[in-house]
């Protein structure tokens, strides 16, 4: 139950150069993220990857939207919300932030503390995200590409977000966000890692499963009436 | 002279990690040396590191991949410290400006155990 959400998709080769020694170290499934101008493009070797992959390991594409615009970004989303299995906006503006987790059609905020001087969140936007059942996703590479002082402030967003994790309770999902097979590591150390900077190993576990969750709600949307409500198509 | 051997109560208790190490340059067993202290060093501080007792007990040349240069080592740790270092050991990235990813593939209690990941 290794799901990993957001590992930096590139080229067909690259991709299953990637998947490969994902599979080798453990990972069960991962979806390759791309951003809104290059996931069409992407689309056009799913098949192809699909059938290099088929006994490997299961696989899956991210939109990863990639805007300052607020409305743009509701654009997009709306625009991609049946082609893509999971929809995730790079967070780091404040008002970025809030509107992704005020938006029940977008699955995951990725890095809300990227290139800022806090984690990002706030008790406020805790509460949203758990209302819209919006994940906040931290990302390894973050870590692993910074070095010193910067790695430690990182480090400390994270813990900042443990804290918001543990009263509020909203899915928090854990991702590599590998651009190649330096960046890959085994499950077992990206746990151990996790568990370093203060999460306890049911935490983690629970990202994965939320990780999951994700994936599986995603099959149904298009089913959703309301919240709540859902089309049930089998004649029991 | 020789210190006498401790007493087995008394001896530390080991483990030993298995580690492939992926890395853009060649590089030799006392390079490793330096990028494990580094990294836990570095991830752990050195108040922390003391505790670990690390020590490269072996290091294996491996077939290269497409554009990388793979190795695989056995390195020791103190049987409470293993996931404090090989988190360390995960987050290394960089040696002398060359590219490096080092992940543990197993863990065990004794070398020749470990032997069977080589």
């Amino acid at each position: 139950m290794f799901f990993d959400l957001n590992i930096n998709g590139s080229s067909l080769d690259d991709n299953l150069k990637i998947a490969i020694e994902a599979s080798k170290y453990g990972w069960e499934h991962i979806n390759f993220s791309y951003d809104q101008n290059d996931f069409k493009q992407a689309q056009e070797f799913k098949n192809e990857l699909s059938q290099d992959l088929a006994e490997i390991i299961n696989f899956d594409y991210t939109l990863e939207i990639k805007s300052n615009n607020i409305n743009e970004i509701r654009k997009i989303t709306r625009k991609f919300r049946n082609r893509a299995s999971c929809i995730s906006v790079i967070g780091g503006d404040l008002k970025v932030n809030r509107a992704v987790l005020e938006n029940v059609q977008i699955d995951v905020l990725s890095r809300p503390y990227l290139r800022r001087y806090d984690s990002g969140l706030n008790h406020v936007l805790a509460k949203e995200a758990l209302k819209n059942n919006v994940a906040v996703e931290l990302c390894f590479k973050d870590v692993l590409k910074s070095y010193l002082a910067p790695r430690s402030k990182v480090i400390s967003n994270f813990k900042d977000i443990y804290a918001l994790y543990r009263k509020f309770d909203f899915p928090l999902i854990l991702s590599s966000r590998a651009e190649s097979v330096f960046d890959i590591r085994t499950t077992h150390d990206f746990i151990a890692f996790f568990a370093q900077t203060g999460l306890t190993t049911s935490e983690i576990e629970k990202s994965f499963l939320s990780a999951r969750n994700i994936l599986e709600f995603n099959k149904n949307r298009d089913k959703m009436i309301l919240t709540g409500v859902r089309r049930v198509d089998d004649e029991a | 002279m020789k210190l006498k051997v401790l007493p087995p109560t008394l001896r530390k208790n080991n483990r030993y990690l298995t580690v492939e190490i992926k890395v853009t340059s060649p590089i030799v067993k006392d390079d490793l040396v330096s990028i494990v202290w580094d990294a836990c060093v570095r991830f752990q501080g050195e108040l922390n590191t003391s505790n670990y007792n690390l020590w490269v007990m072996k290091f294996y040349e491996q077939e290269n991949g497409e554009n990388y240069y793979c190795y695989k080592a056995i390195v020791r740790c103190q049987r409470d410290y293993a996931d404090e270092v090989r988190s360390a050991l995960a987050l290394a990235n960089k040696f002398n400006n060359n590219r490096i990813a080092i992940t543990t593939i197993g863990l065990s209690g004794t070398i020749k155990a470990s032997q069977k990941y080589i």
